[in-house]
C-alpha cells in the first residue's frame, strides 16, 4: 500500500537523518520504529505521512508516487489516507471534543448526507474508545487520556488507510499509556488500518507486529 | 557575569537581527516624527526671529512720540552724547497707486528719511533724492512697478495740530506726492524694515523727509528715532539722557514775548499744551501762569449777541479776584452788548465728544469792563490758529467748526481788522480749564513775568522735562520682537498634537511587535526560566537587547527627524501656507530638539518594553489554559439592544431637529459606534453555535476561535473604527460661516460690510456735514447704518500672526450703538459682572487710568494668552500708563486681532489720533457688491478698503482650517501606518493559533486555504473597522456634511479606500510572510 523507495533527508544542522530508507507497509500491519533521540523518527513520520517532503527517493501509495502531487492534492491525500496521532493531543481549545473530531471533514468539501454519517461514524467511535460522554466538553475539561482517545478518533474519522502515531504515549502515565497503547492494536486489528508508531516505549513496540530500529538513518529490524 | 551577559545579549541580537530591525524602524519613525515636529517648532521660532531681525536691521532701541512729532535734529545730539548710532524717520498711514495703471495697495508703511538712514543700517550707497520714492520687492511687486515708475502716494499729513483738536482746520489731513521711483530695495537693504511684530512682510515705501514734510515747517519734525544695537545703553539710561539733550523746542514748544504787555511766554505747535507739561514748566519756573484761549460761538445778553469771539482763561493780578460765575468783559464787547458790570452774559461754545461737536453754554455774571490795555488788548493771547490767524477776515477763518457767517457783522470784522483775535471777554484760568480743558491740554500758554529772558526759560527747563510728560516712549525693540517670536505660536508642540495618530499608531506598532518579538523568544526565556534564571534576570537581559534597538532606532530616526522637519516646512511655505501666511519659513536644526526627540524616544519606547516585559514575565510561569472561557453573549445582546435603540432615537431626532442637530449628530454618531462594536463583539461571541450547522462550515470554525478570543477581533476594529472616526469627525469641524454668524448677536454682528481706510476719516459720517460730504444721503446708500471707529496702530493679535503680541490695535468703539444693536456675543465675561452688560463697562474710566477692554476670546487665549480679569498694560498718547482689564472675550468676531475700548475713553487717552480708521456698515437688503464698489469710490481718496463682514470673519477661519487639514492629512497617515499593526496582529494571532494551523495542514488542509483562512478573517475585521468608523463618523457629522461645509465624501472615499488597500496589502505581505513558516514543529509537545 505504502512504498519508501531510498529517502535520504538532509538538515544543514544535523547533517544526513534520513540515509536511502525503504520501507513497506501494506492493509492491517502494525509497525513500530524506535530509535534514540535525533535519529529522525519525527522526519521520517513526517515524510510517510507527507507532511514534508525527501530531499531524495519516491514514495509510493497504492502504487502511486506521492511526490507528483500539487500542495492541495497533498493536502487531499493526506486527509483522505492519513490519520496523525501526536504526542500532545493537539485538541483545540475553543471546539467541543466532538468538533474537534470532526474537524478533518471541514478540509474537503462533503455532502450533508456524508456529513451525516460521518457524524453517526464518529458517535460510534467515540463509544468504541470510552469518551462518548465528552463529546460536548471542551478539552480543557478533560483529561490527557481522555484527550488522547479522542485524537484518535480524530485520526481515524476519515477512515485513512495509514494511522501515524508519533510518541502517542509520550505525554501519558503509565496506566493511561498502556491503555492507549493497547487500544491502538485493537483499532488496527478492528479496522484492518495500517500502524506505524514512532516511540521510545519498548512496551508499545512490542505490542506492534514488526519491530524497527532507526539507527544512522536506515531502518533496522 | 556581566561579560557573559553581554555576549549572550550580543548573540542574541545577531540571531534576532530581523525581529529587531522592525522594531528599530518602527523606533526610527517615532523618533523622527517627534524630533521633526521639535525641529519645525524650532524652525518657526528661528525663522521669526530671523524675521524680526533683519526688519528691524540695525535698530535695537526705539525712541517714539506715536502720533506726535519731534525735531529730528535730536538724533545728532543723542548721538554726540551716546556715540551710538540713531536716525530719525518719520512714520506715517497711506495708501499708493502705480501712475501708469492705477493699481494701488491700502495697508503700507510710509517712511519718511533722512539720508543717514541707510547708512544707520549698514549701508552705505542709497540715497532718496527729493521727488523720488525707494519701494521695498513686495510693493514693487504688487503694484506691478520698476525702478523708473511713478507713484501716487497719499498719507497722512504730519501736522502737528491734532486733526480732532478744537478749531483744527478742516483743511489739514492728507496729503499726497507723485515721485519716481529710484530703487527696488531687497530684504538685504532694509527693504523690509518695519517696526511692526508679524511675520508678515510689510509693503514698504522710504521717502525724502522733506518730502513728507511739505514744506511746512523750517524743522523736520519726526515720530521715530532708531537707536542701534549697542550693549552700552539701556532704556532707561536713554531715557535719561534723551531728558537731558531734550529741548522745548524739539516737542514744539516756543518762547515768545508779548508786544503789548512784555511777558515771555510759551506756546504750542499743538495749540493746547498738554496738562503734564503745564504742570512740569509750572514747577520748574514758578513765576508762570497759564492762559486758555478759546473761541466762543456766541456771548449773548438779554439785549445784544457777539458772534464769534476769544475769551481768555487768565490769572488775574492779585487783587482782582474772580468767582466761579464772574467774567470781565472787554469795553468794546460791553458796548456791542450794552451791558454794565452785574448784567448775566451767556457763552456759548464747541466742545469735542469724540467726533462730534457739542454745543455747551454758561452764563457769567459781568464783574467789570476791562480797560483797552495790558492783558485785556493782548491780541497774543490768540493762539496760533492756523486756520485763523492768517485770515484777512472772519469770513475766511477755517476754524473747524460750522461758522453761520450769516451771524458776521460789518463791526465783528472791523474788531477783526483791528485787535485782529484780541479776547473781548476774561475769566478765570481754573474756571476756563473747566469749560475748555480737553484731551489735548489744559492750556494756550504759559506766561511768564514781563522782561522775563527767553534764553533763561529755555535753559531751565532743559533736561527738566521728562520724555514721556510729551508723549514720548522708548522701548527695546529688538528684545520685544525677540519675545514675541520666542512666546509665539508653538509649532513644535503644535506638530506633535497634529502628528497625534502618527505618535499613537507607531506605539501602537511597537507594542505588537515587541509582544511578537518576546513570543518568538519563548524557548530561549523557558530555557533560562527553567536553568533557574530569576525574572528580573531575564527582565534585564530582554531589556538590555530592546534598549541597545531603541538607541539606534532613535538616533537614526533623530537624524531623519531633520528630513521630516524639512518636509512639514516645505509645506508649510506652500499648502500649508494657510498656518503661518508666510514662505518664508526656513528649515533649521537645533541639538537640544534633537536631545529632547532621542531622549522622548527612548523613554516611550524603553517604558512601554517595560510594560510588555511585566506582563510577559508574569504570564512566564502560568498555565496556558487559564485564558480559557466561555462568553455569555446575554449581557452583551442587552447592551447592544439599548444602544441601538438609543442610536436610532438620537439620530432620528438629529435629523428632524433643526437647532440641536449638531450635538444630537454628534451623540447620535457616538451611539452609534457603540452599538456597531457590540454587535460586531455579538457576532463574534454567537459564534460558539453549531459549528458544523450550516454549509459554509469552514468559516464558521474560523469565527469559533474569537468566540473565545472577542478581544482580537474587537481591539483592532475599535483602532481602526475610532482613528477614523475622530479624523472625520475633527476634518468636519472646519470653521465655515453659518447663518447664525450674520446674525446681529453674530460674529459679523449684523454688519453688512467691514471696512478700513489707509488715511483716517475726520468726518462723523452719522452728521449732516458728513452724510452730505460723502453724498451718503443718495438713494443708493438708504437705510444705511455706519458704525465708525477711531484705531491706534499696534500688532495684529489676531491667529494670522503667529508672534506673541502685547500691543494689539486699539479700536475706540461706541458700546451704547452695539448694546442698541445687540450685535456680537460673549464666549467669557469678567468675574462678579451679574446682570450687567460688559460692553457698557468700555466708558467707564477710574482716577487711576484703568479702562475696560473687550477683545476675541479666540485672540484672548492665543494672541494676547491671558484671560477676562486680565489686565493689559499700554502707554497713553501723554505716556501714562493706561490699564485695560479685559472684561469681556467675544465669540469669534470681524474684531479678531484687535482691543476695543470705550470711543470716549479712547479719545481721552490718544486724542491725536484722527477721526476714524474702522467703519462698518449695515446695509439692510443693499447688494453687498454694489455697496463695496460705491463705497470705495465715495472715499477714495482714503484708501478705503472694503470688503463684506462674513469675509472678514471668514479670513480668521483660515489658520483653524489649514490646522484642520493638516490633521486631516497627518491623521490618514498615522491610521494608514496603523493599519501596518493589522499584520503585526495577523502575525501574532498566526503564532498565537500556530499549533492550531499545524493540526488543520496535519488533518489535510492546504496551506494556501489556512492563509486564506487567516486573511478572510483580518479582512472581515478591517472591514468591520472602515464600516463602523465611517458610517458612525457620518452620522455623528450629517448637518456638516449636508451643508458641505466638513470634510469632504472624496476625501472620505480616499481615505477609506487608502486605509483599505493598505490594509489588504499588509495582510498579503503578512500571509505570504506566515506561510513560509515552518508548522511541522509546532506538531511536537513543548
Amino acid at each position: 500500500m505504502l512504498r519508501l523507495e531510498n529517502i535520504s533527508k538532509a538538515f544543514p544542522q544535523r547533517g544526513i537523518v534520513l540515509d536511502n530508507l525503504n520501507l513497506e507497509t501494506g492493509i492491517g500491519d502494525s509497525i513500530a520504529i524506535t530509535g534514540p533521540s535525533g535519529s529522525g523518527k519525527t522526519t521520517l513520520m513526517n515524510i510517510i505521512g507527507a507532511l514534508d517532503r525527501p530531499d531524495s527517493g519516491d514514495i509510493k501509495f497504492k502504487g502511486n508516487s506521492i511526490l507528483k502531487l500539487s500542495p492541495n492534492e497533498l493536502s487531499g491525500y493526506r486527509n483522505r489516507n492519513i490519520g496523525f496521532v501526536f504526542q500532545d493531543h493537539l485538541l483545540l481549545n475553543h471546539l467541543t471534543i466532538k468538533e474537534n473530531v470532526l474537524l478533518p471533514l471541514l478540509a474537503e468539501k462533503i455532502s450533508e448526507e456524508e456529513y451525516s454519517n460521518f457524524e453517526k461514524y464518529c458517535d460510534t467511535l467515540m463509544e468504541r474508545v470510552g469518551i462518548s460522554g465528552l463529546k460536548d466538553k471542551f478539552p480543557f475539561q478533560v483529561s490527557g487520556g481522555e484527550a488522547q482517545r479522542a485524537t484518535i478518533v480524530r485520526a481515524l474519522i476519515r477512515k485513512p488507510s495509514l494511522l501515524l502515531a508519533d510518541e502517542p504515549t509520550g505525554s501519558l502515565d503509565s496506566k493511561n499509556a498502556e491503555n492507549l497503547g493497547r487500544l491502538l492494536v485493537e483499532l488496527n486489528r478492528e479496522f484492518k488500518i495500517a500502524l506505524i508508531i514512532a516511540t521510545h516505549s519498548e512496551d508499545m513496540a512490542l505490542r506492534m507486529a514488526l519491530h524497527l530500529k532507526l539507527d544512522e538513518g536506515k531502518l533496522k529490524v | 557575569m556581566k561579560k557573559y551577559l553581554l555576549k549572550f545579549t550580543g548573540r542574541s541580537l545577531l540571531y534576532h537581527k530581523k525581529d529587531y530591525l522592525n522594531q528599530a524602524i518602527i523606533i526610527a519613525i517615532l523618533a523622527a516624527i517627534i524630533t521633526g515636529s521639535l525641529l519645525t517648532g524650532d524652525s518657526v521660532r528661528e525663522s521669526l526671529k530671523r524675521n524680526t531681525n533683519e526688519k528691524l536691521g540695525n535698530t535695537q532701541l526705539l525712541i517714539s512720540s506715536g502720533l506726535r512729532f519731534f525735531d529730528s535734529s535730536v538724533s545728532e545730539r543723542l548721538m554726540q552724547k551716546t556715540r551710538i548710532k540713531s536716525t530719525p524717520i518719520l512714520e506715517t498711514d497711506g495708501y499708493c497707486q502705480n501712475f501708469e495703471t492705477g493699481a494701488s495697495v491700502l495697508d503700507i508703511n510710509i517712511y519718511g528719511i533722512k539720508k543717514d538712514f541707510f547708512e544707520f543700517h549698514g549701508i552705505d550707497s542709497i540715497e532718496i533724492p527729493e521727488g523720488t520714492a525707494a519701494v521695498n520687492s513686495e510693493l514693487a511687486k504688487q503694484l506691478g512697478i520698476k525702478k523708473g515708475d511713478e507713484i501716487i502716494i497719499k498719507f497722512s499729513d504730519p501736522d502737528p495740530i491734532p486733526r480732532n483738536a478744537p478749531f483744527a482746520p478742516e483743511t489739514n489731513g492728507e496729503g499726497s506726492k507723485v515721485l519716481k521711483v529710484s530703487r527696488i530695495l531687497g530684504p538685504d537693504l532694509a527693504g523690509n524694515f518695519s517696526l511692526g511684530i508679524s511675520q508678515l512682510i510689510s509693503r514698504n515705501i522710504f521717502m525724502n523727509l522733506a518730502d513728507l514734510q511739505q514744506g511746512k515747517n523750517s524743522l523736520f519734525r519726526v515720530n521715530r528715532l532708531l537707536v542701534a544695537n549697542s550693549e552700552d545703553i539701556s532704556e532707561s539710561s536713554l531715557n535719561n539722557i534723551l531728558k537731558d539733550v531734550l529741548l522745548i523746542s524739539d516737542i514744539g514748544l516756543s518762547v515768545r514775548k508779548s508786544a503789548v504787555t512784555g511777558e515771555t511766554e510759551i506756546i504750542s505747535d499743538r495749540i493746547f499744551i498738554d496738562s503734564t507739561l503745564v504742570r512740569s514748566i509750572l514747577e520748574e519756573i514758578k513765576s508762570g501762569y497759564p492762559v486758555l484761549t478759546y473761541l466762543a460761538n456766541s456771548l449773548k445778553t438779554e439785549k445784544a449777541e457777539t458772534p464769534y469771539s476769544f475769551v481768555s482763561g487768565i490769572s488775574i493780578d492779585s487783587g482782582t479776584v474772580m468767582g466761579n460765575n464772574e467774567i470781565i468783559i472787554s469795553k468794546w464787547l460791553a458796548e456791542d452788548l450794552k451791558s454794565v458790570p452785574g448784567d448775566e452774559i451767556t457763552l456759548k461754545w464747541y466742545h469735542p465728544v469724540g467726533n462730534i461737536l457739542e454745543e455747551r453754554e454758561a452764563t457769567f455774571i459781568i464783574k467789570s469792563i476791562a480797560g483797552n490795555n495790558g492783558i485785556f488788548s493782548d491780541p497774543s493771547l490768540m493762539p496760533e490758529f492756523p486756520g485763523i490767524s492768517g485770515s484777512t477776515s472772519c469770513s475766511s477763518w477755517d476754524a473747524g467748526i460750522p461758522i453761520l457767517m450769516s451771524k458776521i457783522r460789518e463791526k465783528d470784522e472791523n474788531y477783526w481788522d483791528k485787535y485782529r483775535g484780541t479776547p473781548k471777554a476774561f475769566l478765570s484760568y481754573e474756571n476756563a480749564k473747566k469749560l475748555w480743558g480737553n484731551s489735548f491740554g489744559l492750556a494756550t500758554a504759559i506766561r511768564f513775568p514781563k522782561d522775563t529772558d527767553s534764553e533763561l526759560i529755555i535753559n531751565s527747563l532743559k533736561g527738566k522735562i521728562e520724555p514721556s510728560d510729551a508723549g514720548i516712549t522708548i522701548s527695546n525693540v529688538r528684545l520685544s520682537g525677540e519675545d514675541a517670536a520666542s512666546q509665539g505660536v508653538d509649532f513644535g508642540t503644535l506638530f506633535l498634537s497634529l502628528g497625534f495618530f502618527i505618535i499613537l499608531s507607531c506605539i501602537i506598532l511597537l507594542s505588537f511587535s515587541v509582544s511578537i518579538f518576546f513570543d518568538s523568544k519563548k524557548d530561549q526565556v523557558r530555557t533560562y526560566y527553567a536553568l533557574g534564571f530569576s525574572n528580573r534576570l531575564i527582565g534585564r537581559m530582554l531589556f538590555t537587547e530592546t534598549a541597545i534597538i531603541s538607541v539606534a532606532g532613535s538616533l537614526a530616526g533623530v537624524f531623519s527627524g531633520y528630513w521630516v522637519n524639512v518636509l512639514i516646512v516645505k509645506a508649510l511655505n506652500t499648502v500649508w501656507t494657510g498656518a503661518v501666511q508666510t514662505n518664508s519659513i526656513i528649515p533649521g536644526f537645533d541639538s537640544v530638539a534633537v536631545v529632547i526627540g532621542f531622549i522622548s524616544t527612548i523613554v516611550i519606547s524603553q517604558l512601554l518594553v517595560m510594560m510588555k516585559l511585566r506582563s510577559y514575565l508574569k504570564r512566564l510561569g502560568t498555565d496556558g489554559k487559564s485564558g480559557f472561557r466561555l462568553n455569555s453573549s446575554g449581557g452583551n445582546l442587552i447592551s447592544l439592544s439599548a444602544f441601538s435603540i438609543l442610536a436610532i432615537i438620537v439620530t432620528t431626532a438629529s435629523i428632524l431637529s433643526h437647532d440641536a442637530s449638531v450635538i444630537l449628530s454628534f451623540s447620535g454618531g457616538i451611539l452609534l459606534f457603540i452599538a456597531f462594536v457590540l454587535a460586531i463583539r455579538q457576532y463574534y461571541i454567537n459564534d460558539q453555535k453549531n459549528l458544523f450547522s450550516s454549509s459554509s462550515r469552514f468559516y464558521r470554525f474560523s469565527g469559533r476561535f474569537y468566540s473565545f478570543y472577542p478581544s482580537q477581533a474587537v481591539a483592532p476594529v475599535i483602532f481602526i473604527a475610532a482613528g477614523i472616526f475622530a479624523i472625520i469627525i475633527t476634518s468636519s469641524n472646519r470653521l465655515t460661516l453659518t447663518d447664525e454668524m450674520y446674525r446681529n448677536e453674530g460674529g459679523t454682528g449684523g454688519f453688512l460690510l467691514w471696512s478700513e481706510s489707509a488715511i483716517p476719516v475726520r468726518q462723523n459720517l452719522n452728521s449732516e456735514a458728513g452724510i452730505m460730504e460723502f453724498g451718503l444721503n443718495d438713494p443708493e446708500f438708504k437705510d444705511i447704518e455706519i458704525l465708525q471707529c477711531p484705531k491706534l496702530a499696534g500688532d495684529d493679535a489676531s491667529c494670522l500672526n503667529l508672534n506673541h503680541i502685547k500691543t494689539p490695535p486699539l479700536i475706540g468703539i461706541d458700546p451704547e450703538e452695539i448694546v442698541r444693536r445687540g450685535s456680537f456675543s460673549f464666549a467669557a465675561v469678567i468675574e462678579g459682572l451679574g446682570e450687567k452688560n460688559p460692553w457698557m463697562l468700555l466708558e467707564e474710566k477710574t482716577d487711576d487710568d484703568i479702562i475696560y477692554g473687550i477683545a476675541d476670546q479666540t485672540v484672548l487665549q492665543w494672541g494676547l494668552m491671558i484671560k477676562t480679569g486680565d489686565t493689559l498694560l499700554f502707554r497713553s498718547e501723554k505716556g501714562k500708563l493706561l490699564k485695560i482689564i479685559i472684561c469681556g472675550g467675544l465669540k469669534s468676531s470681524v474684531f479678531q486681532g484687535h482691543l476695543l475700548i470705550g470711543d470716549n475713553n479712547f479719545r481721552y487717552y490718544f486724542p491725536s489720533v484722527a477721526g476714524s480708521s474702522v467703519f462698518l456698515f449695515d446695509g439692510g437688503n443693499q447688494d453687498a457688491e454694489q455697496l463695496k464698489s460705491l463705497l470705495s469710490d465715495r472715499f477714495s481718496n482714503y484708501g478705503l478698503s472694503v470688503e463684506t463682514a462674513a469675509d472678514k470673519l471668514a479670513s480668521f477661519f483660515i489658520v483653524t482650517n489649514t490646522y484642520l487639514n493638516v490633521f486631516t492629512i497627518l491623521g490618514i497617515l498615522g491610521l494608514i501606518l496603523g493599519v501596518l499593526g493589522l499584520g503585526f496582529m495577523l502575525i501574532r494571532n498566526y503564532d498565537l493559533r500556530r499549533k492550531e494551523f499545524a493540526l488543520l495542514m496535519a488533518t489535510g488542509f492546504s496551506t494556501s486555504r489556512i492563509s486564506k483562512y487567516i486573511l478572510i478573517d483580518q479582512i472581515i475585521i478591517l472591514v468591520w473597522g472602515i464600516i463602523t468608523g465611517t458610517v458612525s463618523a457620518i452620522f455623528a457629522t450629517l448637518p456638516s456634511l449636508k451643508s458641505s461645509d466638513g470634510m469632504s465624501f472624496y476625501l472620505i472615499i480616499t481615505m477609506v479606500l487608502a486605509i483599505f488597500l493598505t490594509g489588504l496589502v499588509i495582510l498579503y505581505i503578512s500571509v505570504n510572510k506566515v506561510k513560509s513558516t515552518n508548522l511541522l514543529i509546532q506538531l511536537k509537545k513543548d
